[in-house]
């Protein structure tokens, strides 16, 4: 009898240690850590926004109490968009600082590169800012990654089925960036366009590193196609504009969303541009659609307040469409904010009033669906700014 | 047949590019003996300088000649203070400083201008222009154009003029030139400053196309290294030919042999530095050097 | 020769002491750090064999890391070996590579030898991403995660076996032909060295050591892409080299010590100019102290003899 109840009294004192909760990194009770990883020097430097608009976003929603109670403190590295540093970065985050998850860090190798070590550990790899669709594919190998933006895969698709209906006699001729990157967009529209993939009559990689692609725009020219592809990243697109035009050949342009910024697109001169098509999930600033849209007004005036002297664009709008998400995220996870927590919230999303996002899109993922924003529209480049047309479909990769 | 003429008359338009920063890396090496790994980020940094001036409103061939006479100034004071100090020492010293310079220019124009991708001006009309098939634009003639006239006038300054004369006595033979009364330090000089100021046009041609960023010259400089080395690397003749004939060669080999496409460019570069330095080290226009024991 | 070993000796023995306890003092980041310098040191200490013994330049060691981490990352990857023997392995495959292109690198003297191994490390990506269905292209091959101090101790004790084996070969008659050869080419052949066999000897060892630091770098990474050995690392293990000071095996510490951490630093000074930092570091040294950290001890140790 002794023994029993000295076994109940130690089981009792020992689950009573056990149920201490082990205090969650990066987490206190009136502040939240999040680490991520951005190229704020070197070849994607224009990219930066994407952090320093997440950034104004958090000093917002902190000047109003943060999440319950808690402030958010985005620690935010650069990494030259160089895996390697990436790698390193993170690692730091993590071990050194502590953080509580990883939001946000921009680029496919890049995310790649921390996504083995980041499960490992049991870090949220939250809202990654790349199309790459393995990043919402690969859930069961790494249930600790989600993506945001709609896949290159997705968005390959989307041009074809467009392209099906309103151009079914079209010869595709598509010029794409030699990495994945390039090469997802080209097997999303090869997908799509499915029996029909004879459409594409000619496709030419270019080299990253190479400093113009004019040759491979004249051998795409040769094909005689009438609808042309640019999946290019940055200048490239701008070349390929320019090369285009002066080849004298007037195809169908279809330009890929990342490349599609009106900041970009206003570097080609008008008569290369007028016409093109691409898709588009975000508001964009620097068009004059949402000049009075409300969304818009709170994007103006976040950044006049928390982020003044540095001009806004489409990369910082991108940015703090996804500190929305992460907020909506945190308030889901509950006043017990924990890593698991946090997780689950993120994988039962069903946002429908980010204001940075067209209207109409809801962000909804499940633990089985992990993509964010599945839904675009389709813009055309008039008179040197993008031009919403069609309804909003759907980007399920 | 069509697409051929065409893949050449673009593979003459990029090999443009590619010979005019050869010809600023044929400068300093047939003035100093040393090649400069610094040259394509010197060039980025002196387009800079001309943006900021036609950003405040200078137009545009008084900031062309600004640039020019700073981009001047800024490799003569360069060889002064960098270089002169490790003349004669082992060319690895002379290489690693180049490297470092390579990095902090680049480094400093980040800093100073940020990484945005800027528009840059040319010069000449866009408008594209069709010879038969081909067709290409009068920027592509006018890059062409510029490095011949280059060319030119180097050749004419080098075999005419006293301070031409100069150069290249204190290039060959440093003592004797001095015996003579050539001022060698300043002839070194001058040679960094040509060649800077030719970085700077050759920035300035390129930029309109390829667009400015701190990276522009990145793609371009092992080209620019195989078109120099191809060409013969004190020949500043050779630095052309072989610019407008890499161009051309790639090009071709990029469209008609599937391997070649795309990344391998690059690949197809350094066959040609390696296939030259192995077979015939002196390139298409050099002379064989004698190494005296 | 005793009383350099005995000297040696002194320097080695605190030094593999405070490299054995190190990790207990700093954190599990800090190790990973540490880790990385010592990786570094190896490839510094091959490059070192070559420049500073057999007189040749390369801009391109880094394609011979490429090589040891493809190696290993394709062994592990692809057919499950385990990491550690991959090591030797990788070494082995990019010495012979090494070797291989020392024979034509023959042919080139300075200037062209830098240009032409700068060639090589600029285009090796583009090669890595064409072979595709063998390196996984730019997606990159995904390898096991390994804890902080477990690559620490695992590149130390590469790093000492590496400057053990180096400092004996160098102090055989191989090494004094090395150093013969880098004096006066000339006057070698003269006594009967044979240049070619010396320097593609000194190529295949400098690579051997290349490769196993490149299989360090992809095991401790858990990762390799095309970009994971750019041209500038390439110029980074140059700028260590030449700060540690050419020929000076020890001087690979310093060296490797300001690769992996002149970046973090320079950033803390300034986050937008790290590069203007570390470019003006290097020419200052290259312009002040051409002999490196290593230069800058025997100035000490000369000025203090009477």
């Amino acid at each position: 009898m002794k023994v029993a109840v000295a076994a109940v009294v130690l089981l009792a004192a020992a689950s009573a240690a056990g149920a201490r909760p082990v205090a969650t990194p990066g987490v206190t009770s009136n502040s939240i850590l999040i680490g991520g990883t951005i190229p704020l020097t070197g070849e994607a430097a224009a990219a930066a926004g994407v952090a320093r608009g997440a950034e104004a976003y958090f000093k917002y929603v902190n000047a109003r109490g943060g999440v319950f109670g808690r402030k958010i403190t985005y620690k935010y590295v650069d990494d030259g968009y160089e895996p390697q540093r990436t790698f390193l970065a993170v690692r730091q985050l993590v071990q050194q600082d502590g953080v509580f998850a990883i939001f946000n860090s921009l680029g496919t190798s890049n995310n790649a590169a921390i996504r083995g070590f980041l499960n490992q550990a049991g870090v949220p790899q939250l809202f990654v800012a790349s199309g790459a669709s393995t990043f919402g594919r690969d859930a069961k190998k790494y249930p600790w990654t989600i993506g945001y933006i709609p896949t290159y895969s997705a968005e390959g698709r989307v041009y074809a089925r467009y392209l099906l209906k309103r151009k079914p006699g079209a010869k595709i001729a598509v010029l794409y960036q030699d990495d994945d990157y390039g090469k997802e967009l080209v097997s999303g529209l090869q997908a799509g366009l499915g029996k029909k993939k004879g459409l594409i009559v000619k496709k030419v990689g270019y080299d990253p590193t190479a400093s113009d692609v004019r040759s491979e725009v004249a051998a795409l020219k040769a094909s005689k196609a009438n609808v042309f592809m640019i999946f290019a990243f940055g200048k490239f697109a701008i070349q390929a504009f320019i090369a285009a035009n002066q080849l004298g050949w007037r195809p169908q342009i279809v330009v890929n969303d990342v490349a599609a910024a009106t900041s970009l697109m206003q570097l080609s001169p008008p008569k290369a541009t007028e016409g093109a098509l691409s898709i588009v999930f975000g508001k964009d600033p620097d068009g004059p659609t949402w000049k009075r849209d409300k969304g818009m007004k709170l994007f103006r005036s976040v950044m006049k307040r928390y982020a003044a002297g540095q001009t806004p664009n489409g990369y910082y709008a991108a940015g703090m469409a996804a500190a929305y998400t992460l907020v909506d995220t945190l308030k889901k996870a509950g006043k017990n904010l924990t890593r698991k927590s946090v997780m689950t919230a993120a994988t039962h999303l069903n946002e429908k009033s980010n204001p940075f996002v067209l209207p109409g899109i809801r962000i909804r993922t499940t633990p089985s669906d992990r993509f964010p924003i599945s839904q675009v529209r389709l813009e055309r480049w008039h008179k040197g700014h993008w031009v919403l047309f069609g309804p909003l479909l759907s980007a399920k990769p | 047949m069509t697409e051929f003429s065409q893949q050449v008359v673009s593979g003459l338009a990029s090999g443009g590019i590619y010979a005019s920063l050869a010809l600023a890396v044929v400068i300093v090496y047939r003035s100093s003996g040393v090649i400069n790994f610094a040259q394509g980020e010197m060039a980025t940094f002196a387009t800079f300088l001309a943006w900021t001036f036609l950003h405040h409103g200078i137009s545009y061939w008084p900031a062309f000649a600004l640039t020019l006479a700073i981009a001047f100034a800024g490799g003569v004071a360069l060889e002064r203070v960098v270089i002169r100090p490790v003349e004669g020492r082992p060319v690895l010293t002379v290489v690693i400083l180049t490297i470092g310079l390579l990095i902090l220019v680049n480094g400093a124009t980040q800093w100073i201008w940020g990484g945005a991708t800027r528009k840059f001006p040319s010069p000449f009309s866009t408008r594209p222009v069709h010879v038969g098939s081909a067709a290409f634009s009068i920027q592509d003639l006018g890059i062409v154009g510029v490095s011949l006239a280059s060319v030119a006038l180097l050749t004419l300054f080098f075999r005419f003029t006293k301070l031409g004369l100069g150069l290249r006595a204190a290039a060959v033979n440093p003592e004797e030139s001095r015996l003579v009364g050539v001022r060698v330090g300043w002839m070194l000089a001058l040679g960094w400053g040509l060649a800077a100021a030719l970085g700077a046009v050759s920035g300035m041609m390129v930029a309109p196309v390829v667009f400015l960023d701190p990276n522009m010259m990145q793609g371009v400089l092992l080209y620019a290294f195989a078109a120099a080395v191809l060409g013969g690397l004190a020949s500043p003749v050779g630095a052309v030919v072989g610019g407008l004939a890499l161009g051309v060669v790639l090009n071709l080999l990029g469209t008609y042999v599937s391997t070649f496409g795309g990344q391998m460019r690059l690949v197809g570069g350094l066959g040609v530095i390696l296939a030259v330095l192995l077979i015939r080290p002196t390139g298409l226009f050099g002379r064989t050097a004698v190494r005296r024991v | 020769m005793s009383r350099r070993l005995a000297l040696h000796a002194a320097w080695f023995v605190p030094g593999a002491l405070v490299v054995a306890f190190l990790p207990r003092f700093i954190s599990s980041y800090h190790a990973l750090e540490w880790a990385r310098v010592g990786f570094y040191f190896v490839a510094l200490l091959g490059l070192n064999v070559l420049t500073g013994y057999s007189g040749q330049i390369s801009l391109g060691h880094g394609a011979f890391m490429a090589i040891g981490g493809y190696t290993s990352a394709i062994l592990i990857a692809h057919h499950g070996m385990r990491d550690v023997w991959t090591i030797p392995l990788a070494g082995l495959v990019a010495g012979g590579v090494g070797l291989a292109f020392g024979l034509p690198a023959l042919r080139l003297r300075g200037l062209y030898l830098a240009l032409a191994t700068f060639g090589v490390a600029v285009a090796f990506p583009a090669l890595v991403q064409k072979f595709d269905h063998f390196t996984g292209g730019s997606a990159g091959l995904v390898l096991t995660l390994h804890p902080n101090d477990w690559l620490y101790y695992l590149t130390w004790a590469i790093a000492g076996a590496g400057l053990v084996l180096g400092w004996l070969v160098l102090a055989t008659p191989i090494g004094r032909s090395f150093r013969a050869l880098r004096d006066s080419e000339v006057a070698a052949v003269s006594s009967g060295i044979s240049p070619a066999l010396y320097k593609t000897l000194a190529f295949g060892i400098s690579a051997f050591y290349a490769g196993i630091a490149g299989a360090l770098v992809a095991i401790s990474g858990a990762y390799v892409t095309p970009q994971t050995f750019p041209i500038s690392l390439s110029l980074f293990l140059v700028v260590g080299m030449a700060v540690g000071g050419i020929g000076s095996l020890p001087g690979s510490v310093v060296g490797a010590i300001l690769i992996q951490f002149l970046p973090t630093y320079a950033s803390h000074l300034s986050e937008q100019a790290p590069q203007v930092i570390e470019g003006a570091i290097l020419v200052g040294v290259m312009l002040l102290l051409p002999g490196g950290a290593a230069g800058l001890l025997r100035l000490v140790q000369s000025s203090r003899q009477p």
